[in-house]
């Protein structure tokens, strides 16, 4: 910058201006930077913290951590739209020393891009559910046999019910498709929405796209999908066509309507199921429902026996690879996966603990623990895909136009683009 | 990245040019040394700002739209392999398309009903200086917060009026489809930029000497003919400026979608402004969309200079 300031023939008049330049950037400069430091002696470690439900809850968790630990700060920062947020700090290598994910495609390429500690050898996996520590190996790791993060809680991606609705209309709790549909069509004849639609918040839509995908595409579907060797035309026909079936009986101008309202409406009593999972307990019980809440498996076949459950984790602790204070962070994250802590969180959010030997006996839980007890467990599909594939939107348009093989041929065009010019990480051309 | 940088060129380009004609004949010089540099001096905290903030950030912009970057970690240099893929890309070529159709409509629309209200509140009105007040306002406004209340209105009130009018067409909310949504982004759009242009168009009509109309009225020229012949030409140039930063910021287009459609349904409605952020920053492709913005960057460039040129021709003629 100093080059374009100063024309060459007036350098005996702008050499003093040249030095006064420099000096203000430099002050400009270390205004910046002074933010930073921690100024009383203290580590600072910085928390990224990506759930806005329990924004309050880790605020409390990292200041006993703190009064424990007299010589470390934790700087907790909760942005909204974490997923960008996380992608800007790391696109200026600020990459936090801890942080709480979801466990999802996006945390998988980031786990591939190498930004994540490697757990492998950490004693504080001994106790983990090993179930989960392989959904989240499935999304991607920095090398083969990496584990790059510390399940902290775990969801179910069934279907939420009313259970006072289903026990005034005498419908029995689905165990089959068709029952499903049956309970649908008996809801709308009495006059009641049987499930609310959220379609202006068009991720909504993957909810019971999982489910019904991973039980009814060929069980090599991704792997072989990846490899080029099926389409999505194929292998999830059925699963769209489901799918379609479930949103005829939402309520009329559903993409009018967002998650919020959804969740609000359900705890009103104005349906009698809401197609999410276990996740947005807390945020219908935030409306004060004077229902029992309940949960179920969603069954996309008509065979009972091979109906799983999705589960993902919902929150996975990790830390920064090559972070400055990794004692610090090993002490913190030893603090959040204490069971003690652990439990007190799954009950406030209704999560599923996955430390080996705790449960978690709310009665929203209830409906699924069969599944969770028995191991028919399976990841959520929707995280194999790459986030540049905009699956979201174009689940969004499928289900008001309903054209099921324009949805599949421009799923399988948009895949094979982004395939087409991607590189590196999951879904690399050459890998 | 480029895109949104655009305004501050704009802001940098126009300090540095109407700072160096008023060294010339301005007031008499006193010496000749002393004077330009006092100039420099006062334009160099823009160039530098405007250097560090625009110039460096364009440049490693069109360094990341040749590697494959997610944004961070490795990457590796791909040639032109992010250009070509973009122009086979639907999704990018609707964006053009889908922002073209917004920019023009916006501009034309936008450009009537300004220069009306502006012709209306320079006329003898009544309580005229706080309708000026009251018409400025949305300029003031946020447009995410506007945004959010006039998808309010779109998706709830309008609704619930055309129900109970019974029509149909309003009936369901105007987001919601593709083939309505666009609607509902051009009246916000064109609520919210009305209100700066209004200013420059009052600004302009107070340039235009009272007498030039007394003499047309003396020659029996009605209000529509002393409109097109005195008065639109002689607010010609600020009918170009108009036009010009219209179209440019309309091009940008971005949190009027966020606040009211987030490019839904579907990719309908999404702007190469939201494109470039929602594939660059959600999606993780940094370099593909860094292309993209390289190409918005120079499609913009080139459409602001064949306009101003057509302009101003015209107002030459005019």
């Amino acid at each position: 910058m100093s080059q374009s300031s100063s024309p060459p023939r007036r350098r005996p008049v702008l050499r003093p201006l040249r030095a006064t330049t420099i000096a203000g950037v430099l002050v400009l400069v270390a205004s910046l930077l002074s933010g930073c430091s921690g100024g009383d002696g203290r580590t600072v470690i910085t928390f990224f913290q990506f759930k806005p439900e329990a924004q309050q809850y880790f605020q409390d968790l990292a200041s006993q951590f703190e009064k424990a630990n007299p010589g470390i700060r934790v700087v907790v920062d909760n942005p909204a739209d974490p997923e960008t947020a996380l992608r800007t700090r790391l696109v200026k290598n600020d990459v936090p020393d801890v942080m709480t994910l979801n466990a999802n495609g996006t945390f998988g390429e980031f786990a591939s891009a190498k930004i994540f500690r490697d757990f492998r050898s950490d004693p504080v996996l001994d106790h983990v559910n090993p179930a989960y520590l392989k959904v989240i190996g499935a999304l991607g790791s920095g090398g083969k046999g990496e584990v790059n993060g510390v399940p902290f809680a775990a969801n179910a991606s069934g279907l939420l019910y009313n259970e006072d609705l289903f026990a005034k209309y005498h419908v029995a709790v689905p165990r089959t498709f068709d029952q499903l549909i049956a309970a649908a069509r008996k809801f709308k004849a009495a006059g009641v929405t049987p499930f609310y639609g959220m379609l202006a918040d068009a991720w909504t839509a993957q909810s019971p796209l999982a489910p019904l995908s991973s039980q009814l595409q060929p069980s090599d579907f991704f792997p072989e999908r990846f490899a080029d060797r099926t389409t999505f035309a194929q292998g999830w026909r059925s699963t769209a066509s489901e799918l379609a079936q479930l949103y005829k009986y939402t309520q009329p101008d559903p993409l009018s309507k967002g998650y919020e309202d959804g969740t609000a409406a359900f705890a009103k009593g104005q349906s009698a199921m809401l197609l999410l999972g276990s996740y947005a307990v807390p945020q219908i019980r935030a409306s004060k429902p004077k229902f029992t809440v309940g949960s179920m498996a969603l069954p996309a076949t008509n065979d009972p026996a091979k109906t799983t459950l999705v589960s993902g984790v919902d929150v996975v602790i990790t830390a920064a690879r090559h972070g400055a204070h990794q004692k610090e962070v090993s002490k913190f994250i030893d603090f959040l996966m204490q069971p003690k802590v652990m439990t007190a969180y799954c009950k406030a959010q209704v999560a599923i603990p996955t430390l080996q030997g705790l449960r978690n006996d709310d009665p929203a839980l209830k409906g699924v623990q069969s599944y969770i007890n028995a191991g028919k467990i399976v990841g959520f599909t929707d995280h194999q895909f790459i986030a540049a594939i905009p699956l979201a939107p174009l689940l969004q348009t499928f289900l008001l136009s309903g054209n099921e093989s324009r949805f599949l041929s421009d799923l399988d065009s948009d895949w094979d683009k982004v395939a087409q010019r991607r590189t590196w990480g999951i879904g690399a051309v050459n890998s | 990245m480029t895109a949104t940088n655009l305004p501050a060129s704009d802001a940098g380009a126009t300090t540095s040019r109407t700072s160096s004609p008023a060294a010339g004949p301005g007031r008499p010089r006193k010496s000749a040394t002393q004077l330009p540099r006092t100039f420099y001096l006062m334009v160099l905290p823009a160039l530098v700002l405007f250097v560090i903030f625009h110039t460096i950030p364009v440049i490693q912009g069109v360094y990341y739209s040749f590697t494959d970057s997610p944004g961070y970690g490795p990457s590796n240099l791909v040639g032109f392999r992010n250009y070509i893929a973009l122009f086979s890309d639907p999704r990018v070529l609707h964006a053009y398309w889908f922002t073209f159709l917004i920019a023009g409509v916006a501009t034309i629309l936008v450009n009537i009903v300004s220069l009306a209200i502006a012709v209306g509140l320079n006329g003898k009105i009544k309580f005229k200086t706080t309708l000026r007040g009251v018409y400025f306002v949305p300029n003031i406004l946020a447009i995410l917060v506007v945004g959010y209340i006039f998808n309010y209105l779109f998706s709830n009130s309008l609704p619930a009026l055309g129900q109970k009018l019974g029509i149909d067409f309003l009936s369901t909310s105007l987001l919601t489809q593709a083939s309505t949504a666009w609607i509902g982004i051009v009246i916000l759009a064109v609520w919210q930029a009305a209100a700066f242009n209004i200013i420059i168009y009052i600004a302009g009509l107070q340039t235009v000497p009272q007498e030039i109309y007394e003499a047309a009225s003396i020659d029996g020229a009605g209000a529509w003919r002393s409109f097109r012949s005195i008065t639109f030409p002689m607010i010609a140039g600020f009918f170009t400026i108009n036009m010009v930063l219209s179209l440019k910021s309309f091009l940008q287009i971005f949190d009027h979608i966020v606040a009211l459609t987030n490019g839904g349904p579907g990719t309908d409605t999404e702007s190469v402004a939201l494109l470039i952020y929602k594939g660059g920053f959600q999606g993780g492709e940094y370099g593909y969309q860094s292309a993209n913005s390289v190409v918005f960057f120079i499609v913009i460039v080139v459409f602001s200079i064949v306009q101003l040129r057509f302009l101003q021709r015209r107002e030459m003629s005019a």
